[in-house]
């Protein structure tokens, strides 16, 4: 396969935007990749739109025309991708294989969500409780359906409530250093545990915030990359699963609630693709799906970064801290961040697209030559990893 | 002759003390009280989940209660497709009256002794909320009990049914308002009249019973008409049901007849008297082994507060702390083509790997065969993980929700359920757990129920 380049990359600030509507972040996120690109708006000859939830915002996102319509960016294919939390990854990975099929030389994936126009319980919980099966998992929240695994880690490897907290701890410590991150203060581990229950285990502090936002790349064939204009960064694997479904998980006695089989299953796709065999040792920093402190731990161990059961290990002995042996996070995460749905599997791409180029101040880590991102939506569902270099 | 072959008793998980209802009541006087999610189809399910007899087999069902939730839709109908009993058997409903309990059974009675029903289900279910501050001046007490009178012999036989009507009432509702005659007239002219009367028909000799139940609120005036008719004090059977659960309405002549039964009382005779009275002679047979009743009576928590009753009677006052009220979609259309999964626990046994699963799938996701079996599920399982959902509104917040390994296989994830006091009823994992029917959204206007979780008696 040959490689595909990231040109162009652009990402808004992640929060309460309230002075931008879902046009404006798209013309922000989109502006500033077309301007790292340097081409023109009228180069791009397809593009992807990732929104997840069009129903919460303005009725916007339900097809990839609301892309077209604040660029005046006309007379080419667009397709809205939609699949949950993993919606921007996999707007990536269409724009992948559509420039390795031909259909165009230069390829936009956007992702953009906005949350914040409606109050927080009107959001996503409401989807939760108002619509969806009357009886089946009726009563969970997004919070729920993964404090269940929490509860399990905690029986099965000795994970404590401190374990959990501690990656929400070093995540909003990485958040500090990130100028558009939604939260940049770093919080005490008191804190954490003692913010307000949401889904025993997990507290407020352990859940990330909904937010507006919006995050853009341009790719095209590396044969196209034009090395006087361009600082391009190489997508070396990318592998997307759909594992299980929206209710299966509750109800499927082989389940284990200690992994997601769809992580696996994508991130042996990707390292593959990469020939990637020993992760720890050959990546230099992770971006992980933190949409709950207690998912990225699991998530160590789903990516091989530690065996099963280890992962409190990694977390306990700081490695996946800025200057540990493999920071995760380094952007603060979902839970610094803030999660706007479609756009924050694009946000990772562009924050380790940023460390890959050195230019990410800061929060920098030294001499970064590889990065994965990995997005997990839906009730652990769906898994995207992406592999990229230098 | 007809009998009563098998019998279930469904008691509200929870109690009130007089005293806590109102600063006047009785020491050592109790009312059972439904969760917040129960009402009288729930209590009349639960009742009948100890009769042991295949659906197949019962040919009618008699739905009793002084509260009906249904106008214009029989809850016997509603409960037999519940139940999964046969479509189009002959359903009934007897509402209304206190004395609508064994008004069934008698009827039940006949039926069978017509010789044209083999097996009839007799279900009374009674869950009555007086009005705020009169808590005591107005009976009421939360249950349901079940009989399966059956051609086939059983626990104990009815041996004779009779009616005896009346034309006066005591204290009755007309148009919806509340009507009392005066005391004296209606209890002489009512009560004993009618008493004495339907005794002098029914009963030729009051001497081979060890057990005389009179069910009334009369009752106490009651005992000079017995003695007239030659009963003697010693016979009587007094309710003792009254003070641990209050008067349970229709279902109140039934509890005492099965407290009797269990009592292993030999020839019982129950009087049931409301604007009219019911005079049953009951055989037991039993060898008084089972204590069903008894043992239920024992499992009960008990309400701290008036505020928490409150809390409890205005069911559907559906806030958490952070959530304001919000409306939730149920859909009869969804409930009736998943019924099979939804309301029987029909799952599915792959053929090849053993893997039951709850939901239907085309595939076995373990072994990806497609050849499965349907099985029925059983109601009690382990808990496999859990949590309790903060955000998630609910009249009593937080929601648990268990994730659960059922016996025997396959899995569900369903709330907990009677956690009015969540910190009394901790679930961990591993925690031997039962199904009961609730209903799932408690403020809906439309009757939706679902499966919940109880912790098992240990």
């Amino acid at each position: 396969m040959k490689d595909i380049a990231i040109i162009g990359i652009g990402v808004t600030k992640f929060g309460e935007l309230f002075h931008q509507s879902y046009d404006d972040l798209v013309r922000d996120a989109a502006m500033q990749a077309v301007k790292d690109a340097q081409i023109s708006l009228d180069d791009i000859g397809a593009a992807w739109l990732s929104t997840a939830f069009p129903e919460i915002g303005v009725f916007k996102g339900r097809s990839g025309m609301d892309l077209c319509e604040p660029l005046s960016l006309y007379n080419i294919p667009v397709t809205r991708v939609s699949n949950f939390c993993a919606s921007g990854a996999d707007a990536i990975r269409n724009a992948v294989n559509a420039l390795h099929a031909g259909e165009c030389e230069v390829a936009m994936a956007l992702g953009v969500e906005k949350l914040r126009d409606r109050q927080p319980q009107d959001s996503i919980v409401k989807m939760m409780v108002e619509y969806g099966h009357p009886f089946l998992q009726k009563g969970f929240t997004a919070a729920g359906t993964f404090a269940v695994y929490a509860n399990r880690m905690m029986k099965e490897f000795g994970v404590t409530r401190e374990d959990i907290s501690n990656v929400s701890l070093k995540n909003h410590y990485h958040g500090s250093l990130n100028e558009k991150a939604f939260y940049q203060k770093p919080c005490s581990l008191e804190e954490v545990m003692k913010s307000p229950m949401v889904a025993d285990p997990l507290t407020v502090l352990d859940s990330c915030p909904t937010t507006d936002g919006a995050a853009c790349v341009i790719l095209v064939r590396a044969e196209d990359v034009d090395k006087k204009k361009h600082n391009p960064i190489f997508i070396k694997g990318i592998g997307l699963s759909v594992s299980t479904g929206w209710d299966l998980p509750f109800f499927d006695p082989n389940h284990d609630f200690l992994s997601f089989e769809a992580t696996r299953v994508a991130a042996k796709s990707a390292y593959k693709q990469a020939g990637i065999t020993k992760p720890i040792d050959e990546i230099d920093l992770i971006e992980v799906h933190d949409c709950f402190s207690i998912v990225e731990l699991i998530t160590y161990e789903d990516l091989g970064l530690c065996k099963q059961g280890e992962a409190k290990d990694l977390i306990r002995g700081k490695e996946t801290q800025l200057g540990g042996k493999i920071p995760v996070n380094v952007s603060g995460g979902l839970l610094s961040c803030g999660h706007p749905v479609g756009a924050t599997g694009i946000r990772m791409v562009v924050e380790v697209s940023n460390h890959l180029r050195g230019n990410a101040g800061e929060r920098q880590v030294k001499n970064a030559k590889r990065g994965l991102t990995h997005n997990i939506g839906g009730p652990g569902a769906i898994a995207s990893v992406i592999i990229l270099e230098n | 002759m007809s009998y009563i072959k098998s019998y279930g008793i469904a008691l509200a998980h929870f109690r009130i003390e007089d005293t806590i209802l109102n600063p006047k009541g009785k020491k050592d006087m109790m009312k059972s009280v439904c969760f917040s999610d129960e009402d009288v189809i729930t209590l009349a399910v639960e009742a009948t989940s100890t009769i042991y007899h295949q659906p197949s087999t019962i040919d009618a069902i008699f739905f009793a209660t002084t509260s009906p939730v249904f106008k214009n839709r029989y809850h016997a109908s509603y409960l037999a497709d519940l139940l999964n009993l046969p479509q189009g058997i002959l359903t009934l409903d007897f509402v209304n009256s206190s004395r609508s309990g064994t008004d069934a059974l008698l009827l039940a009675n006949v039926l069978i002794n017509s010789g044209k029903y083999k097996n009839i289900l007799v279900v009374a279910s009674d869950v009555h909320f007086p009005s705020i501050g009169k808590e005591l001046a107005t009976p009421f007490g939360h249950a349901a009990c079940a009989n399966l009178i059956s051609s086939e012999k059983g626990i104990a036989e009815i041996t004779s049914a009779k009616s005896f009507s009346s034309s006066l009432a005591e204290e009755f509702s007309y148009k919806g308002k509340n009507i009392q005659y005066d005391l004296r007239f209606s209890r002489d002219a009512g009560f004993k009249t009618n008493l004495t009367s339907s005794l002098k028909n029914f009963v030729s000799n009051p001497k081979p019973y060890d057990a005389v139940i009179l069910n009334s609120l009369y009752a106490r005036m009651g005992g000079g008409v017995f003695s007239k008719a030659g009963f003697e004090e010693k016979q009587f059977a007094k309710d003792t049901l009254a003070s641990k659960l209050g008067n349970t309405g229709a279902v109140h002549a039934l509890l005492l007849l099965i407290n009797e039964l269990e009592s292993e009382k030999k020839n019982i005779l129950l009087v049931d008297y409301t604007n009219g009275t019911n005079i049953l002679e009951v055989k037991n047979n039993s060898t008084g082994k089972t204590k069903l009743f008894q043992d239920e009576l024992k499992n009960f928590e008990l309400i701290n507060s008036y505020q928490d009753y409150l809390l409890l009677r205005k069911a559907g006052n559906f806030n958490s702390s952070k959530y304001e009220t919000k409306e939730m979609f149920s859909s009869e259309m969804m409930q009736e083509r998943e019924k099979d999964t939804l309301q029987y626990l029909k799952g599915l046994k792959c053929d090849k790997c053993g893997t039951i699963y709850y939901l239907k799938s085309t595939r076995c996701k373990k072994c990806k065969s497609d050849k499965f079996s349907v099985i029925q599920l059983s109601k009690t399982g382990t808990v496999y993980t859990f949590t309790s959902e903060h955000y998630f509104p609910s009249s009593f917040p937080p929601i648990s929700i268990l994730v659960i390994d059922l016996d025997g296989g396959g899995r569900m994830t369903v709330q907990q359920t009677n956690t009015m006091y969540p910190e009394r009823n901790k679930i961990e994992i591993g925690s031997k757990v039962k199904l009961v029917l609730r209903k799932m959204i408690e403020h809906d206007a439309k009757p939706n129920y679902f499966w919940k979780a109880i912790p098992m008696m240990s």
